[in-house]
């Protein structure tokens, strides 16, 4: 049996003449939990859409859950679930008949569906009765019952596009919980997020850029290739004009030289030259070494593309 | 919170208007609209009865019954055909193919010539009431001019009524028409489109994040539906530069009376689609809700068509509710009579008064629902 | 039956009922607006506010204007003016008889009796009605007053009117105001229903389970049509019950004709919400098409009175079917190869409307 769950190449999805996926290939294994990070309008939804079946590619090949699909979609919608960017739950309808819609959707038996919901309530925790309309449910309780119904014919491969924009960072991080647990049954769990706290808790991510991927590896891998030289952050001792703070950032010394908070990041292009200019910044910062966050390397990454 | 800040309005306004931009559909729809109502209108619609079909049974087949016929033929009002019996002719008038049946009996000719009085008889289908008073008429006078040419009879009364038809001499019945459709037209557009819009920003919760700003509520107000009065009043403008110049009705009256009346119908419209769209906050309800206060009245209710001297009593007061009657009525006086502000001051009193209620309704509304 | 339309079929229920407001909406304001209107609307001419310019010596004059203030038709105007013009430019009077000078009945004696008519013609059907009225009274007047009987003329053509002898208003109307109805609580509610899901995103999430093309148009379409299908009875009620309009046909044709009619209606409810994005397109979009459906549909006026080009545009007006089916079948008893024609002719514009639409949808976004 293949032990990939998501095989990808060359794929391109063109609108007129604009190219919203531009050739990208990729390959998710079996219970991996992959991320796609990248700024909207990166192109992550569509090519989310295009493993879900619900956009046809213009160019490549795609083969969700050993499927290679040609005009198959039909065939791929039923191994996959799939949680979109807005709350995809009927407001004036109440939990249970969200479900119970969904679930003739699906086709499911009567005995398998209801087994299934009391399995996904128990897994979400959900104790709310059942005849609650969801608009009177909380936005984290909403999505998790989203992701109960995308989950309810027991999927193969889920795809979540931006599960946890708008919610609570309480919600945020039960959520996370949730979808740990999914990979630990071995589920295939493909999640895309503005979030780089989320992002650090994936297998793998996915960098995409204008239609492209421009970096694809593990959050380790990605800084260790990013920074082969050290991080700093550089913590100001007393107030700086922006003059200043932009004379320090153009200093050939660094790679970058970012804000993040008060406090500044910046890479270094060798430790030699940073030796030679150090004692210059000590007099202005606090400054220690520190392992890059993954928004430094999508900082580094993204310039060093756009550059 | 201080006062009304117009640029806060305009940004709104502006916001609004790109959304209206952005989507050209409904800006098509809402500009072509008013031209296509008004064209097909303007060919299509003929109060004047006339192309009555006629099924004809002449069992006589004689001369004088073949000049009977023709006398209906050369009315211009008929269109004949021939059927076999007079069963036949019934059974046209059940199956919609004629709307009156002509029978002629078998002795006509000879009673005719025996100068006992020829009889013919005319079923005519009395499903649509209001075409068999004209039609009637019609028989009425092919019988008068039947007895003349056929029988050498001069049945002209002692007396001559001489009609004069003031406004409208030829009697055309786009004259009647297209300067009631400006109310429809903008009852459509004005009602409908406010509610949606506003109801939209609700269902979306983006209605909550313009109200997080310091932006007034009557600053959203004000924003929100400006861009579309004057969407109205373009439609307006359309309808009456075709109504002028593809058909030629005259415009007697002043501009600026019925320019105020436009403005007038227009705020008091917009007010109730807001009102209706802060009561309901749905598109779906607010939709409906439009379609029955709104356009049906202004339909049906407002006297476009069905003259409100007719309805029942209770109607003839309770239309006076409706801003479309008063505006009808100013529509319909500045297009063909020309009346001046002072002779129109009842309808105008009538429309300001609706008007203002409906603000201050919506006004009230809005605020109790969003002032904390 | 399928599982997935008989979960769909739920759930527009659920969605379109829960909401009292929709209820009320659906059910009983067809109900309200039938009787309102049906009360209300009348094409016959009435309480015409009539005035006449006469002296005491002019009784024909007088008996005229008497004789047509005690029929149904005309109301005394009041006015304080006394130029007939601008009693009608002032708004006061919709006509006014003036006599020749010296009176209508020494002119009478005279033999050169010229009657002036004037008549507010702003209203074009009143003004006909108007005209047709007086000359009929002041036949009538004449005749009685002179005492004056015209030679019988040789040719007689008597008339009689089928169906509704006592001209009955509501015979008419009540049955166009029905179809009107029943359009607007079908097209406009499918269409607007699909579009929702467009624009609430939900539409994603129901195309990306395994369902089928006719799975999503029949399980949005059918709960319309039963909607549609529940009113037929109720206001079948009312225009019966309260309004006395005759069923003189057979109950299946009708519901039969009105099956077809409102799968027409929700078919190109369906067509059009495939060109439509948002609700406020959609709501636009039913106005569109609403409105000269109901022109075409000859509730307002008798089509045959258009041009001849035009009156093909009836053609493709399913409501100008219903709308003649309904007539034929409750008034007229059901003709039976008119209403079978008309059946088919609906039953051609949805399958039209179906297929396009199918072609039109897709389970894919674009």
């Amino acid at each position: 049996m293949n032990d990939l769950a998501v095989e990808v190449k060359g794929l391109s999805v063109r609108f007129g003449d604009f190219y919203a996926v531009n050739g990208i290939s990729f390959t998710v294994r079996r219970g991996e939990t992959f991320g796609f990070l990248g700024a909207n309008g990166a192109g992550k939804t569509t090519t989310i859409r295009v493993l879900c079946g619900l956009l046809r590619p213009s160019e490549g090949l795609v083969s969700v859950g050993g499927i290679s699909f040609d005009h198959n979609e039909q065939a791929v919608k039923a191994k996959v679930g799939y949680m979109s960017q807005k709350f995809t739950l009927y407001n004036d309808m109440t939990v249970e008949e969200n479900l119970n819609f969904t679930a003739s959707l699906r086709k499911m038996e009567k005995a398998t569906y209801e087994q299934r919901r009391k399995e996904l309530f128990d897994f979400i925790s959900f104790d709310k009765p059942l005849n609650t309309l969801v608009r009177d449910l909380s936005g984290g309780t909403k999505q998790q019952v989203s992701l109960a119904a995308a989950l309810l014919h027991d999927p193969e491969i889920i795809f979540l596009d931006e599960p946890t924009a708008g919610v609570t960072p309480a919600s945020r991080s039960r959520f996370w919980q949730l979808i740990r647990q999914l990979a630990k049954r071995n589920k295939t769990v493909f999640v895309t997020t503005h979030y780089m706290d989320e992002a650090e808790q994936c297998d793998r991510i996915a960098l995409m850029r204008e239609g492209r991927i421009i970096a694809l590896d593990s959050p380790e891998g990605l800084k260790t290739a990013a920074f082969s030289t050290p991080m700093l952050e550089f913590d100001p001792r007393g107030s700086l004009s922006f003059a200043e703070v932009s004379a320090f950032a153009r200093h050939d010394v660094f790679l970058f030289f970012e804000p993040y908070g008060l406090r500044f990041h910046a890479a270094i292009k060798s430790e030699d030259a940073w030796e030679t200019v150090r004692n210059g910044f000590e007099k202005n910062f606090t400054i220690k070494r520190i392992k890059p966050s993954l928004e430094d390397v999508f900082i580094q990454i993204v310039e060093g593309k756009a550059g | 919170m201080n006062g009304f800040v117009w640029r806060r309005a305009v940004a709104v306004a502006r916001k609004e208007v790109y959304h209206i931009l952005r989507d050209p559909a409904t800006l098509g729809a809402a500009l072509v609209l008013p031209v296509f109502m008004v064209i097909m209108f303007g060919v299509a619609i003929e109060f004047n009865v006339k192309n009555v079909a006629l099924a004809v049974s002449d069992s006589d087949q004689s001369q004088s019954s073949r000049r009977l016929l023709d006398t209906f033929g050369s009315s211009g009002y008929f269109l004949i055909h021939h059927v076999s019996s007079p069963h036949a002719g019934i059974t046209d008038v059940s199956a919609e193919r004629a709307r009156a049946a002509l029978v002629i009996p078998p002795r006509f000719e000879q009673d005719l010539f025996a100068g006992r009085g020829a009889e013919a008889q005319v079923l005519v289908d009395g499903t649509d009431n209001s075409t068999v008073g004209p039609v009637l008429g019609y028989v009425g006078s092919i019988q008068n001019m039947a007895s003349q040419r056929i029988g050498g009879f001069d049945p002209s009364p002692p007396y001559e009524i001489r009609t004069r038809f003031l406004f409208n001499p030829e009697l055309n019945s786009k004259w009647f028409v297209i300067p009631g459709l400006t109310v429809v037209v903008m009852s459509i557009l004005s009602i409908l489109l406010t509610a949606l819009t506003v109801a939209r920003e609700w269902e979306n919760g983006s209605m909550e994040l313009l109200l997080s700003t310091p932006v007034l509520p009557l600053e959203i107000i004000v924003g929100k539906l400006a861009p579309y009065g004057i969407l109205g009043i373009i439609a307006v403008v359309f309808v009456y530069v075709i109504a002028r110049t593809v058909f030629g009705i005259p415009f007697v009256g002043h501009l600026w009376v019925f320019g105020f009346g436009c403005l007038l119908f227009l705020i008091t419209y917009l007010a109730q689609g807001l009102l209706i769209s802060v009561a309901t906050r749905k598109q779906t309800v607010a939709m409906q809700l439009s379609m029955m206060t709104g356009y049906l009245p202004s339909q049906l209710l407002s006297g476009f068509i069905f003259p409100i001297a007719s309805m029942p009593a209770f109607f003839q007061y309770f239309t006076m509710i409706l801003p479309a009657r008063w505006f009808m009525l100013i529509a319909r006086d500045t297009f063909l009579e020309g009346s001046s502000v002072l002779e129109l001051a009842g309808p105008f009193l009538a429309l300001a008064l609706i008007c203002g209620l409906m603000v201050f309704l919506a006004a009230r509304r809005f605020k109790r629902d969003l002032e904390p | 039956m399928n599982k997935t339309l008989i979960g769909f079929i739920k759930k527009e229920l659920v969605q379109t009922l829960r909401d009292r407001r929709m209820r009320v909406l659906l059910f009983v304001m067809p109900v309200i607006q039938l009787t309102l209107f049906g009360v209300a609307l009348s094409n016959e001419v009435k309480n015409i506010r009539l005035a006449a310019v006469f002296d005491s010596k002019d009784t024909v004059l007088r008996n005229v204007y008497e004789r047509s203030i005690a029929g149904k038709w005309f109301i005394p105007a009041r006015s304080s003016e006394q130029d007939p013009f601008t009693m009608i430019e002032a708004g006061d009077a919709d006509a006014v008889l003036v006599p020749p000078p010296g009176g209508f009945t020494r002119a009478l004696g005279r033999g050169d009796a010229k009657l002036q008519l004037l008549v507010n013609a702003t209203n074009v059907v009143q003004a006909q009605s108007i005209e047709a009225y007086l000359q009929n009274i002041v036949q009538q007047t004449v005749r009685d007053d002179l005492e004056y009987t015209p030679l019988p003329p040789p040719i007689r053509i008597s008339t009689r009117v089928l169906f509704n002898p006592s001209l009955d208003t509501s015979v008419f109307m009540v049955p166009g105001v029905m179809c009107m109805l029943m359009l607007m609580s079908t097209m406009v509610l499918t269409n607007v229903a699909i579009v929702r899901e467009k624009e609430m995103g939900t539409f994603e999430m129901l195309i990306s389970a395994p369902v089928s093309r006719s799975e999503v148009i029949y399980g949005k379409t059918i709960p319309y049509v039963i909607l549609g299908m529940s009113n037929v009875p109720l206001i079948l009620g009312v225009a019966v019950f309260a309004f006395h309009v005759p069923m003189r046909g057979s109950l299946i044709a009708l519901f039969i004709a009105s099956f077809a009619f409102v799968c027409t209606a929700v078919a190109l409810g369906t067509l059009i919400s495939t060109y439509c994005k948002n609700q406020q397109q959609a709501a636009l979009a039913g106005f569109l098409f609403n409105f000269p459906m109901i022109m075409f549909s000859g509730m307002m006026f008798p089509l045959e009175n258009m041009p001849a080009v035009l009156r093909w545009l009836s053609f493709f007006d399913p409501l100008a079917h219903f709308m003649g089916l309904l007539r034929n079948i409750m008034i007229k008893g059901g003709q039976a190869e008119y209403v079978v024609t008309h059946i088919v002719y609906l039953t051609i514009i949805a399958v039209i409307c179906v297929v396009a639409s199918f072609r039109r949808f897709h389970t894919t976004l674009e």
